[in-house]
């Protein structure tokens, strides 16, 4: 009787339990209810697509393939009906892009789904919000989504100019227009995410008609005070619909911090995709099939992926690894070394962009910086040489990296990534002499010792003013890659008689003496950060990162600005004054040479490896067609969602 | 038998309560099962008394234990908007934080919001899925956990139990065999299990889903399909936590029988004539009083035990939450989840108590000096 009751009572526990699952997955994340058609509430008629789509001879274009249309303007978007299970056939399933549960809808908000909404220089993510241009960060060029044709830059460059596509139609069935692009700026004023960013750039954006947008530059005297900047604004922020930011802002009476916290669930997007499913395992989003973008002027097709799954894998790198070589992930955007003996020694259908180190694209600089407010590495560049120097980059690529990074000996040491454009900015002849590929110890050594500052103790590590020296290196607890980097410096620091023990403290205590206070002598003396990636301004922006000292007085909360070396030269200051208002090609050629010059002769700071904006590794056993360097498609391996990468979404087809 | 006889010879010993000879042999019962339950509801209230102290002193450091930790949560929570991000914007919203989550106002302040808001149930907004309540945030993760923990808990415990009380008594071969294999599971890790469970049967031999709490293509229903789905995923991080426990309480009951085995009540009873079965009855019974103080923990401290599994599985229960808040210094969560630990080991605790003073004689007498 008793093990009758006490099995009785286990299987209710249990039974309870899984019906907590289940209303825990269901009470989640209602899906939105489709807005109304339209204000007034009539239904409205649809209306052909406009003059634009058809030829010159008036006759109608070719019928697209596939079996929808594109929506016209009066046509709102109707959310498919709720199902059970996903047709595989019909999902692509992306892992390591989203770690919580998204609590909002809109770029102002604090914590959106950032896997789809998601503003950066390198590419924003269009697959629920669009932008006017896409980045493509392999030919820095800048190809129209929301825009129809090409920007133009005025004459006097006081001013740039597109038009609007007007096939673009939001879910609610009205038309986007120019007045939403400007209405988004206007708007930017009242959020914490709002225009702080571009007003050294920007004086405004204003619309000319329904099609035109104008973006009015910040000039300096008779030049723009950075035109790149302005072209980075129109493919990095949204157009969002004028009407429905007019009420996010009017239902939180234009208050920043409310505007942040509304989940706008009651958003209007215009992008191919929207919000169908979400719980702490995943986010759900499901393909509008009349999207706009099946217009000749646009893809001609929907993206081939009906839904679209980012799953949350709380198991970190090791999660989302078993997930992938599974076949549970298509996409991933996660760190896995040795990525190619999955398809080398175990026959699985996995692939980077490249077959053959460093599979991906690089695009950020992970470097150490030497904290100069330690008098002694602020005064004695042969010091911080020498330790630069005797680091086996080598080793750091291969181990850290498992050889995902080019080396230095591929792409000598400068301001720059390993891409071509960026390459292509400075004279590597001039500043030949000062790159170094590493692992040079006894060159290391003999210019300490030509030093004759720091000679080495009886118990075998070198002296400063009598003392033995020791230094501390620093990286975030965790982040295996950079621990690694760190122990490679301790042990280049012994191979020359130089003591450098490591700390790793959280995270959050890293950011103490880094971005979020002034390192200062009791800080580590070597810690690392990265740089910013490659955008439209990105070598400009990482040679400010590394070597102006303009913005040190930005701390506390130095997270953008400044070089965490603390390092000052004046003339650094002024070419990374001068560069913006330089339209000369040859003229910024000499002054990025001259600023790679001035980084690699003082040392404030040394790259430690070359880095992927995203890694990039896709299992292909359901779907095919990702891109793949060489295939002339030319579209970035940033995993099908930033900036032009999102052209994978329309070339995919199934395995078979 | 004999120590309850003896609790009633104490009873009679004791010069004001002792019934006078005139009360029957029933009513003698009475005045006993009387004393018991005064006794009884003086040990209950004593042990609630103190439950309240320690919760107040747990809730307290709860609260102060977070803050102690280096670091600035704010600063986290910037380094993943920052990117790209103006220096002007990033003071503005770090601002904001601040005042949000309150990080500005003296710590006793915060420490008395704090308890005012608990004792309202309200256990704050998490800082890393801000403007989510805490509550929110634990309440869509405990079904997992205790779908997962509970019956893991209880079936390791059944079958250690069960395996460890065989091997005492048939010793031989199978104590030979189950010993060391008790040992060996024990040994290993729970984070260590689950990586193994996972590259063997998941990655390896494709038996199991390699991770998460349903299948990637479903949209939880009440269905048969996802009924079936949960379960296929349930399988690996369950079996992780059951081989885990067995091993323990295994050796814990092996070690146990045989101790009670040869105890002198043991042969006294062999010599009496008592049936071999009965006697079995007895001794197993009284080795399982520490094995049911083991459960009783083990329930109460589920939540350690989960997190490695879940972290492992990508389980989205406490543990991986837990997890998530210690890295990303989410105070208010990381303070709602210790204080749901503590509630359960006090709680657990407290009801230990209580059931002991029920089952185990010993206790019982002690109620009554």
């Amino acid at each position: 009787m008793k093990k009758r009751i006490f099995s009785l009572v286990l299987a209710v526990v249990m039974v309870f339990s899984l019906v907590g699952v289940l209303a825990a997955c269901t009470d989640d994340d209602p899906v939105p209810t489709p807005p109304p058609v339209d204000d007034n509430g009539d239904e409205p008629t649809p209306t052909p697509p406009p003059a634009d789509d058809e030829d010159e001879n008036g006759e109608e274009p070719v019928a697209p393939a596939q079996v929808f249309r594109p929506r016209v303007v009066g046509e709102a978007f109707e959310m498919p009906e709720m199902v059970t299970e996903l047709p595989r056939e019909e999902t692509l399933i992306f892992g390591g892009l989203q770690w919580e549960q998204p609590q909002g809808w809109h770029p102002f908000h604090g914590q959106a789904l950032n896997f789809a909404i998601d503003q950066v220089g390198h590419g924003s993510r269009t697959l629920v919000y669009e932008t006017p241009f896409m980045y493509n960060v392999l030919t820095d060029e800048l190809i129209p989504l929301l825009a129809y044709g090409p920007f133009e830059w005025s004459a006097d460059m006081t001013y740039l100019t597109y038009r609007m596509n007007p096939n673009a139609v939001w879910s609610d069935g009205t038309q986007v227009t120019a007045h939403d692009a400007a209405f988004t700026w206007e708007a930017g004023f009242y959020t914490h995410g709002g225009n702080t960013l571009w007003l050294d750039f920007i004086e405004d954006v204003v619309a000319l008609d329904d099609e035109t947008v104008q973006v009015q530059a910040v000039m300096y005297g008779d030049v723009p005070v950075f035109a790149r900047q302005v072209e980075r604004f129109i493919y990095e922020v949204y157009v969002l619909q004028e009407a429905w930011l007019r009420d996010l802002l009017e239902r939180n009476d234009f208050d920043a911090d409310e505007i942040a916290a509304d989940p706008g669930y009651d958003f209007v997007w215009s992008g191919p995709f929207t919000r169908f499913f979400g719980d702490e395992t995943r986010n759900v989003l499901v393909r509008d099939d009349y999207h706009w973008s099946q217009h000749d002027s646009m893809w001609g097709t929907v993206p081939t992926p009906r839904y679209i799954v980012a799953l949350i894998l709380e198991g970190g790198n090791p999660a989302v690894t078993a997930a992938l070589m599974v076949g549970d992930i298509d996409m991933s955007q996660h760190f896995i070394s040795d990525v190619h003996l999955l398809w080398e020694e175990q026959g699985l259908p996995i692939s980077t962009f490249m077959d053959q180190p460093p599979f991906n694209i690089s695009a950020n600089m992970p470097t150490a910086h030497f904290n100069m407010t330690i008098p002694m590495l602020r005064d004695h560049v042969e010091l911080r040489r020498a330790i630069a120097w005797a680091v086996d980059y080598e080793a750091i690529i291969a181990n850290a990296m498992t050889n995902q990074s080019p080396t230095f000996a591929q792409y000598p040491r400068s301001l720059f990534a390993p891409v071509p454009g960026e390459q292509a900015l400075y004279n590597q002849a001039e500043v030949a002499h000062l790159q170094w590929t590493g692992g040079e110890v006894d060159r290391a050594n003999d210019l300490l010792d030509e030093t004759g500052l720091f000679p080495m103790g009886d118990d075998g590590w070198r002296t400063y003013n009598g003392e033995r020296i020791s230094i501390v290196a620093s990286a975030p607890s965790g982040w295996t890659d950079w621990e690694a980097s760190i122990e490679i410096i301790a042990a280049a620091g012994a191979s020359i008689g130089i003591e450098i023990t490591t700390l790793f403290p959280s995270e959050a205590e890293f950011y103490d003496f880094t971005a979020a206070a002034p390192p200062n002598p009791d800080s580590p003396g070597i810690f690392m950060f990265w740089t910013p990636s490659i955008t439209r301004v990105g070598a400009w922006d990482r040679t400010r990162w590394l070597i102006s000292s303009e913005r040190l007085d930005e701390w506390p909360h130095n997270w953008n600005g400044a070089n965490y070396s603390m390092f000052h030269n004046e003339r650094a200051n002024e070419i990374v004054r001068q560069i913006p208002l330089v339209t000369d090609d040859a003229e910024l050629r000499a002054l990025y040479t001259e600023a790679v010059y001035i980084y690699l002769y003082y040392v404030p700071s040394f790259s430690l490896m070359y880095r992927p904006a995203m890694f990039h590794t896709v299992n292909e056993s359901v779907w095919t067609g990702f891109t793949e360097a060489g295939d002339g498609r030319n579209v970035p391996p940033l995993n099908g969602l930033s900036g032009y990468a999102v052209a994978d979404l329309f070339n995919l087809r199934l395995v078979g | 038998m004999s120590e309850q006889n003896t609790t009633i010879d104490q009873l009679n010993d004791q010069p004001n309560e002792q019934p006078n000879d005139n009360e029957q042999p029933g009513e003698q019962k009475s005045f006993v099962k009387r004393t018991i339950s005064h006794g009884f509801f003086k040990f209950f209230v004593r042990r609630l008394f103190w439950l309240v102290i320690t919760l107040f002193a747990a809730v307290s450091l709860n609260f102060f234990l977070p803050r102690l930790m280096p670091g600035d949560p704010i600063s986290t929570l910037i380094a993943r908007l920052a990117a790209g991000t103006d220096a002007e914007l990033i003071r503005r919203t770090i601002e904001h934080f601040y005042y949000q989550f309150g990080l500005y106002q003296p710590v006793y302040v915060q420490f008395f919001t704090y308890i005012g808001n608990v004792i309202q149930g309200d256990l704050g907004q998490s800082f890393s899925q801000f403007p989510r309540p805490v509550s929110d945030i634990i309440l869509s993760s405990l079904p997992y956990t205790l779908a997962l923990m509970i019956p893991a808990i209880f079936v390791g415990w059944i079958l250690g139990n069960v395996l460890g009380a065989v091997a005492a008594y048939v010793r031989k071969g199978f104590d030979k065999i189950m010993l060391p294999i008790s040992l060996f599971i024990t040994g290993i890790p729970a984070f260590g299990m689950a990586i193994i469970l996972l590259t063997v049967f998941a990655v390896n031999l494709s038996w199991f889903p390699a991770g998460g709490a349903y299948p990637v293509v479903m949209i939880p229903s009440w269905s048969w399909s996802f009924f079936m789905g949960l379960l296929q995923h349930y399988h690996l991080p369950f079996w992780s936590m059951v081989l885990l426990a067995i091993g323990g309480q295994a050796i814990g009951m092996r070690s146990m029988s045989i101790y009670e085995l040869n105890a002198d009540y043991v042969k006294y009873s062999r010599y009496m004539g008592i049936k071999d079965r009965k006697i079995v009855g007895y001794v197993f019974r009284n080795a399982m009083l520490p094995q049911v103080t083991g459960l009783a923990l083990q329930i109460g401290t589920f939540l350690s035990g989960a997190l490695f599994v879940e972290i492992v599985f990508s389980y989205p229960g406490l543990g991986t939450t837990l997890m998530s808040a210690v890295s990303q210094n989410d105070y208010p969560l990381l303070s709602g989840l210790t204080l749901f630990i503590i509630i359960m080991v006090l709680v657990m605790v407290f009801l230990l108590d209580i059931f002991y003073a029920i089952i185990d004689p010993r206790v019982k007498a002690s109620l009554v000096e």
